[in-house]
């Protein structure tokens, strides 16, 4: 059910302009319907999830 | 011929933490012959990694010409990895992914990768674990990262 993938900024410019990359490391869920800048401790990460889980479904 | 990667002295640090790998990993190694910079040099890297223990095995793909396999994998970028698990002959897809090169501080990203991937075991939290288990729908995460 979950899928982590590591891309390194600077070969895919394309895909860090979209998703606006700043800081490294930006963790990006579900293709923009949340991320999260910096370390990500596993409670934060899932709350993030859930956010962005929920922000799909009111849309 | 080619000069090496890693130094003596990178392999045996790599040796030290290779020697926690428990079961067999599989890595799938997504190349493309135009416009991709850093693909030779990643599968130069993922040779000499693999290279280092028995427990990992590299095979090497054309994310073009091996297309249905590259949608298999969910890989869309090149150089793409996929770090699974071989069980027999069979590849099991825990859905962990690199896009790009793995190097700088994502070496060791890609040593601890493959340490976790042979472990069987993602090292979350019981909380963690319980929170994923009600997941109703897939997740993707990106992780952002710049090799320095």
């Amino acid at each position: 059910m979950v899928e982590a993938e590591m891309v390194e900024a600077m070969e895919f410019p394309e895909l860090s302009d979209r998703h606006r990359v700043s800081g490294v490391p930006q963790t990006t869920i579900n293709d923009g319907a949340g991320h999260v800048v910096g370390a990500v401790p596993e409670d934060h990460l899932i709350a993030e999830i859930n956010n962005a889980l929920k922000k799909v479904a009111v849309k | 011929m080619t000069q090496r990667l890693l130094n003596d002295q990178v392999i045996g640090q790599v040796q030290e933490v290779f020697d926690q790998l428990k079961e067999p990993v599989e890595v799938l190694f997504f190349g493309q012959k135009d416009n991709c910079d850093y693909c030779d040099e990643t599968l130069q890297l993922l040779q000499e990694v693999t290279d280092i223990s028995d427990k990992l095995t590299l095979q090497v793909h054309d994310i073009d010409e091996d297309a249905e396999l590259a949608r298999q994998y969910k890989v869309d970028k090149a150089p793409g990895t996929v770090i699974a698990g071989r069980d027999g002959d069979k590849i099991v897809d825990y859905g962990v992914r690199l896009a790009g090169i793995p190097s700088g501080h994502e070496f060791s990203s890609l040593v601890h990768d493959m340490v976790l991937v042979s472990s069987r075991d993602s090292g979350l939290g019981a909380k963690t674990r319980q929170a994923l288990a009600k997941l109703t729908e897939p997740i993707l995460l990106q992780v952002f990262v710049t090799p320095t």
